[in-house]
């Protein structure tokens, strides 16, 4: 897919069968058949991702073009809902009737990944197709390898799951069993499954009920104008605002730790964008070929990244297709990253390119738009272990699928927010332990803000969490670790400093505990063994010496900041001269003193001897955090094994985003 | 039966009701001041009772929403299991709105540096793995000490299974620090989820001093004053507690404002004979929308007043959305007409208050159309009708239309939120609105009501006789009520029904005794079982109401499927069935005011005056006759165009509606035209 897409069309005026405040009424309207398609799922899924909000819902026109989504809905299924539709009305051409429902879950037509299970129903009035609700949900399980479907070392995508192609699952009216049980049968809960498609069948019937009784209420033909004034409303928005933009050219790039076939290299993802009068054109095409494991994104994925990038910028603006008609998306050729064919894996794009166009796209508006600039913000990252549970008076398999919190990038005036769910999706919640420790013989011994986690910065990121769980009654345990920046690390914007790396480790306080990084795949796993990782903070924003001294000693007080990185990042010197945190004061001529001589060194010290740094790493004279964070340094973290050239990569984004921006 | 008195305290008006046991019942509006006695004080003055005549006094009060709004609280703690200090502020890590990076959730409400942590921990199914360190117990109480807390909530993981930690945590703080209040979340919320438990625990640890000083100070005037009976608080879950359970439970009462409307809306339409019914209650910033069906309110367990921060007591659902006579409206970039949810509030209110306020708002859209008096309350407030088209006229320039128009479309963008909200509630829990009453209240309630029931196609309408103070009418229609659960994670066929039994007659003991605390008298009370189920790996469950005793649970199963089906369209008799909690309402039946039907016969009507007023639909100015509700009786038949105006509402009858005046003074609206009745 080498071609602009979707096309971009020329504004339309409002219809003459509508009037203003009808199709505002109309607009609302649609919204709200969706919410309510959302509210109903809510409450009756079976997957406890779903639970978690990981779903999105849409009304389309009889195009496929969407003309309303859930207000709720997941950030990173927004923009592929009308790449399904159209693949299910190009697949059944003149063979879609009243009463059918279809399946499909297929990310190489435009979905995400294969769990995203996409349920739509056509609406009909008078035998004429006129609508199409859509319900789309993370199921836990979709089979394949690994439990929960991600196998993190998958390259092609035969071992991630069951691909389902547009399939009918109800023909008009009848419910096509045989079809259903195949699906269900090839997932690891085949009961949960069918419930769970049953669920967002019976949802697509609520937002069918609500537009068959705004056509009985307005009229077949307001309605469907209003289902192309509400695209055109949306359009129009973003248009005048983009218009109101001086043209020009920016880009930005962002890194995937590594391509396992070569090693020691971060893997670029460059995103152009330009503006040019009120439409906005966006360049993947300079990307790294397709990597070696399953963090690959086909376009649907990307184009999603694109969509969720630029509409953190216009909170304000509904989104449907409308949106996406004002961007002009270049995907580069097939084969890449960021624009990945069959049969290559991309399973795990929402952790590998999905958060680094978004985070791209951060840099650019963050220029244009100052005033709601953001840096760099945590990357998802997902546990999973699989295995018997033995607990007294329970048997059977668990699936523990736990995936954390962290922070966000600091802001302009703001520090980042703390411990919040990833721009994958701002509304996926994160589990209750006690509900966790009820279904799953695993214990959690620590799940807490890191003290630390954020990057330093006038405006500090958000911090991110630690958590150590292990695991107590248990038999025939696997895990697989899915994220990313142990290497690529979060940095900071405008002078602000990097978080910290990302990794999960297995039993760190014994002596023959393992670092196993930001990846790993069906590792087994026994009773006693414990599991720890961070979710790294956001990066900081701006100069971190001229954060107020005050700002620092509240940090300190909360442990947010501990007195050590006070004086090592900020040049702020705390006197813990009493028992009480809440009493420590700042050292007002040491702080002068310690921010004059950090100014006189920061520099150079990104250009010391990175094997030396390394050594002392070795030596425990420096930890992880003075790495990254003063002399650019990445390692292998377990081993201590320099990686010279993604260290040098590294030093080019600091000095390039944050050393620039330093004063002397 | 002597006197019986409701007070709703609001952030703007304090309600006064008054039944005088003779079925009449006497209302009065009064400005809430600073001191919140000397208002409930100076309404009952107005509204000429003497307490000590009265035998009962009910209160429903925004003290405890405002002072979270307003996170006005004493120095409070958290003590808690080491390793989870941070429950609180991270909680689910989501945001309400998903794509402003720059909007975040609510601070926690206590700082990190008061969230103190102990060494010990339980496991999931109720082992003590770490046994409480009392070193650091110590260490936390010499802190506690330092800071001069106040108040302090207790709430370690895994307590709902066993809560042997944090009472023994709870018994050396009040050993050493008598002073402090404590909240111990197995106590205040003994249920599964870490985060929904502690936030809950610690709101109510927050409003536990206040709610104790405020009860003192009230109950110490009302005694000067004459008052000789016991004070009743409303709490959220739609009952009455007495002050020394609401400072057990000082939670339940940060929804005690909302619920006084919802619980009178419900009594209305019963009294009307109306099993469902939707209360609608439009004040100034915000519409309030509940449902009752089959005669029943909803409860939630989940709802906020900062979203983040969960508060799990049961209370009566209550929809709150941004749409209010205050509500702004503006045109946005895309050229579309939008209303609220931003709103210009009491001050500098509506443009036509001529208090500053400069941009239209649903009141001056009233107002340029001839809806609305220019002088209300009484002749309180007098509004500007040029003011009020000055600034409808800048939003008909964005539109490029009349102010007329303007002013039309303000109020169907208005009526079409409000109507999206209605529906929302009716139809998403699979209820027909068409099957429906609407009972419309509160100071703008009764002008949006018939367009919004033609557009949802309900069949009638109920305006009570005060609109404006109905909220309090309601603390005087409740009963005592406490709720209680208790975990219960079973396969349903591993159940055992005589477990259940016992379990449930372990909670209905607690239950009764919390009503003989509140004073009530063993024949009075009334307890309901619920059990609550769902189908195994779902989440959300379903409650569903079990007979005494239980003997047997095939009668459980086949409700639940039935109340699936009913509810979500679908139900799977092939799936596993799960228990989830068992819970049990508690009521101590309290005698309700009689409401003697009044005579009939109406004097001959005669409108006061008569005013032009556009309609919504044609664009004609209709002259239309306004009424005084203190002239209407019982019998009396109105037909559209009219208006009704009294002081604290008016009431809109767009042409093709009429009303009758029924015998409890309640005008009922048919929405649209069809045989008049009697």
């Amino acid at each position: 897919m080498t071609t602009a897409k979707p096309v971009a069309l020329t504004s339309s005026e409002p219809a003459a069968v509508l009037d203003a405040i009808t199709s505002e009424v109309l607009r609302n309207a649609f919204v709200t058949a969706v919410d309510l398609m959302a509210e109903q799922l809510l409450r009756t899924s079976y997957s406890f991702v779903i639970h978690a909000r990981d779903f999105s819902g849409a009304l389309s026109d009889a195009e496929g073009a969407t003309v309303a989504q859930g207000s709720q809905d997941v950030a990173v299924q927004v923009g592929t809902l009308h790449f399904s539709a159209r693949a299910v009305l190009e697949s059944f051409p003149g063979d879609i009737f009243e009463g059918d429902v279809f399946v499909l879950n297929d990310p190489y037509v435009g979905g995400t990944h294969f769990n995203d299970v996409r349920v739509l129903r056509p609406i009909f009035v008078d035998g004429e197709l006129l609508a199409i609700a859509q319900s789309n949900g993370h199921w836990a399980d979709v089979g394949g390898a690994a439990p929960g479907s991600f196998d993190t070392a998958a390259v092609e995508h035969f071992g991630e799951g069951l691909r389902i192609t547009p399939v009918r699952v109800w023909s008009r009216g009848r419910y096509l069993a045989d079809v259903a049980r195949l699906i269900a049968a090839n997932t690891r809960a085949p009961s949960d499954a069918e419930g769970d498609l049953l669920a967002q069948a019976e949802a697509t019937r609520v937002c069918e009920r609500e537009v068959l009784r705004l056509i009985a209420k307005y009229g077949r033909d307001a309605v469907l104008a209003a289902f192309e004034e509400s695209q055109a409303y949306v359009e129009r928005i973003v248009r005048r605002r983009v218009g109101d933009l001086p043209d020009g050219y920016w880009e930005a790039q962002d890194f995937i730790d590594s391509d396992p076939r070569t090693g020691d290299e971060l893997v670029p993802i460059r995103v152009g964008m330009r503006i040019t009068g009120d439409t906005i054109h966006y360049d993947l095409s300079g990307s790294h070929p397709a990597v070696g494991n399953f963090l690959n994104s086909a376009f649907g994925g990307t184009f999603s990244a694109v969509v969720a990038g630029t509409k953190t910028f216009f909170p304000d603006v509904p989104l449907n297709s409308g949106f996406y008609r004002a961007l002009v998306v270049d995907f580069g050729p097939e084969g890449t990253v960021v624009n990945a064919s069959w049969p290559t894996a991309v399973t795990g794009f929402y952790a590998g390119p999905y958060e680094k166009i978004v985070n791209a796209i951060f840099q650019i508006w963050s220029e244009i738009i100052p005033e709601r600039a953001i840096s760099t913000s945590f990357n998802l990252e997902y546990l999973l272990v699989g295995g018997r549970d033995v607990r007294r008076g329970r048997s059977g398999q668990f699936m523990y699928y736990d995936w954390m919190a962290g922070g966000w990038g600091g802001r302009n005036g703001k520090d980042g927010s703390n411990a919040t769910a990833s721009i994958f999706g701002v509304g996926h919640a994160i589990q209750s332990i006690e509900m966790q420790e009820r279904s799953s013989p695993i214990l959690t011994g620590r799940c807490e803000l890191r003290t630390d986690s954020a990057g330093p910065g006038e405006f500090r990121g958000g911090l991110g969490q630690v958590k150590e769980v292990s695991l107590t009654d248990c038999e025939g345990a696997v895990l697989s670790y899915c994220s990313d920046r142990a290497r690529s690390v979060i940095t900071g914007t405008r002078g602000g400093l990097p978080s910290c790396p990302h990794g999960l480790s297995i039993n760190p306080l014994s002596p023959d505990g393992r670092y196993l990084g930001a990846l790993a795949s069906r590792l087994p796993v026994e009773p006693g063994d414990s599991l720890e990782r961070p979710s790294a903070g956001g990066g900081g924003f701006g100069e971190p010496l001229n954060r107020k001294p005050e700002a620092v000693r509240l940090d300190v007080v909360d442990g947010y900041v501990s007195i050590d990185r006070a004086r090592k990042d900020y040049g702020v010197v705390i006197v813990p001269d009493s028992d009480d945190p809440d009493l420590f004061h700042v050292d007002e001529i040491g702080t002068a003193s310690e921010r004059r001589r950090i100014r006189g060194e920061r520099v150079d010290a990104l250009r010391t001897d990175p094997e030396a740094i390394a050594e002392m790493y070795v030596n425990g004279e420096l930890n992880e955090l003075d790495l990254v964070r003063q002399f650019g340094v990445i390692l292998d973290w377990g081993s201590g094994r320099l990686l010279r050239r993604t260290t040098q990569q590294f030093r080019e984004v600091l000095l390039n985003r944050c050393a620039s921006f330093w004063g002397q | 039966m002597g006197q019986q008195v409701a007070v709703d305290i609001g952030g703007t008006f304090t309600d006064v009701c008054v039944a005088d046991g003779k079925g009449n019942l006497q209302v009065a509006k009064v400005p809430t001041s600073d001191g919140v006695t000397e208002s409930v004080l100076r309404g009952l003055d107005e509204a000429g009772v003497v307490l000590k005549d009265a035998e009962f006094f009910a209160h429903g009060t925004t003290v405890a929403t405002n002072a979270l709004i307003n996170r006005d609280f004493p120095r409070a703690a958290l003590i808690t299991t080491r390793g989870f200090r941070d429950v609180l502020e991270v909680g689910s890590g989501t945001k309400s709105d998903l794509w402003d990076a720059y909007a975040d959730v609510a601070p926690p409400y206590i700082a990190r540096r008061d969230r103190l942590v102990v060494g010990e921990r339980i496991d999931g199914i109720g082992r003590v793995i770490t046994p409480l360190d009392l070193h650091d117990a110590e260490v936390v109480i010499e802190t506690m000490r330092r800071r001069e807390i106040e108040t302090v909530a207790i709430c370690f993981v895994n307590s709902y299974v066993n809560p042997i930690h944090e009472r023994e945590m709870e018994r050396l703080v009040r050993e050493a620090l008598p002073g402090v209040v404590v909240s111990v979340s197995s106590l205040v919320l003994p249920e599964i989820q870490e985060h929904e438990r502690f936030s809950t625990t610690v709101v109510n640890a927050l409003l536990s001093p206040l709610i104790k000083r405020y009860t003192a100070g009230l109950e110490s005037e009302l005694v000067q004053a004459g008052y000789r009976g016991q004070l009743q608080l409303l709490h959220g879950g739609g009952g009455l507690m007495t002050p020394r359970a609401a400072e057990r439970y000082a939670g339940r009462l940060a929804s005690s404002g909302v619920a006084a409307g919802a619980i009178a809306s419900r009594h209305i339409a019963l009294s009307c004979g109306f099993e469902n019914s939707i209360g609608l209650d439009i004040g100034g910033t915000s519409a309030d929308i509940s449902i009752v069906a089959d005669g029943q309110s909803r409860i939630v367990r989940n709802w906020h007043v900062d979203y983040g921060h969960p508060i799990c007591f049961p209370s009566l659902e209550v929809l709150t959305i941004g749409s209010g006579g205050g509500s702004l409206a503006w045109v946005d970039d895309g050229g579309a007409l939008r209303v609220g949810p931003r709103s210009a509030g009491a001050v500098p209110g509506p443009a036509c208050y001529g208090l500053g306020g400069a941009s239209a708002t649903t009141t001056d859209a009233q107002l340029v159309l001839g809806r609305l008096s220019t002088s209300l309350a009484g002749g309180r407030r007098i509004l500007d009708p040029e003011l009020a088209e000055a600034a409808v006229a800048d939003v008909a320039a964005d539109l490029a239309c009349s102010i007329e128009d303007a002013a039309v479309g303000i109020l169907r963008v208005a009526s079409a939120n409000m109507a999206d909200a209605l529906r929302i509630m009716s139809v998403r829990r699979g209820h027909d609105p068409r099957d429906f009453a609407l009972v419309a209240f509160g100071g703008a309630g009764p002008l949006h009501a018939v367009e919004l029931a033609r557009e949802l196609g309900i069949p009638e309408i109920v305006i009570p006789p005060h609109p404006g103070t109905t909220s309090a009418l309601g603390c005087l229609l409740v009963d005592t009520r406490h709720d209680f659960a208790a975990m219960f994670l079973r396969d349903i066929d591993a159940a055992d029904p005589y477990e259940i039994e016992s379990k449930f007659l372990e909670i209905e003991s607690s239950a009764r005794e919390s009503l003989l605390d509140d004073h009530v008298e063993p024949e009075r009370m009334s307890l309901q079982r619920f059990v609550e189920v769902r189908y195994r790996g779902q989440y959300r469950t379903l409650p569903v109401a079990v007979g005494s005793p239980v003997r047997t649970l095939d009668g459980l199963v086949t409700s639940f499927h039935a109340q699936h089906r009913s509810e979500f369209g679908f139900s799977q008799l092939e799936a596993e069935v799960e228990i989830y909690q068992l819970s049990v309402a508690a009521f101590g039946v309290t005698e309700k005011p009689p409401l003697t039907p009044d005579s009939w016969g109406s004097p001959p009507l005669r409108a006061t005056t008569h005013r032009r007023v556009r309609s919504n639909d044609g664009d004609a100015w209709l002259e239309t006759p306004v009424f005084d509700r203190e002239h209407l009786f019982p019998g009396a038949e109105l037909t559209g165009p009219a208006l009704v105006s009294q002081s604290d509402s008016t009431t809109l009858l767009p042409a093709g509606s009429s009303a009758v005046v029924d015998d409890m003074m309640n005008l009922r609206v048919s929405p649209c035209e069809k045989a008049a009745r009697r």
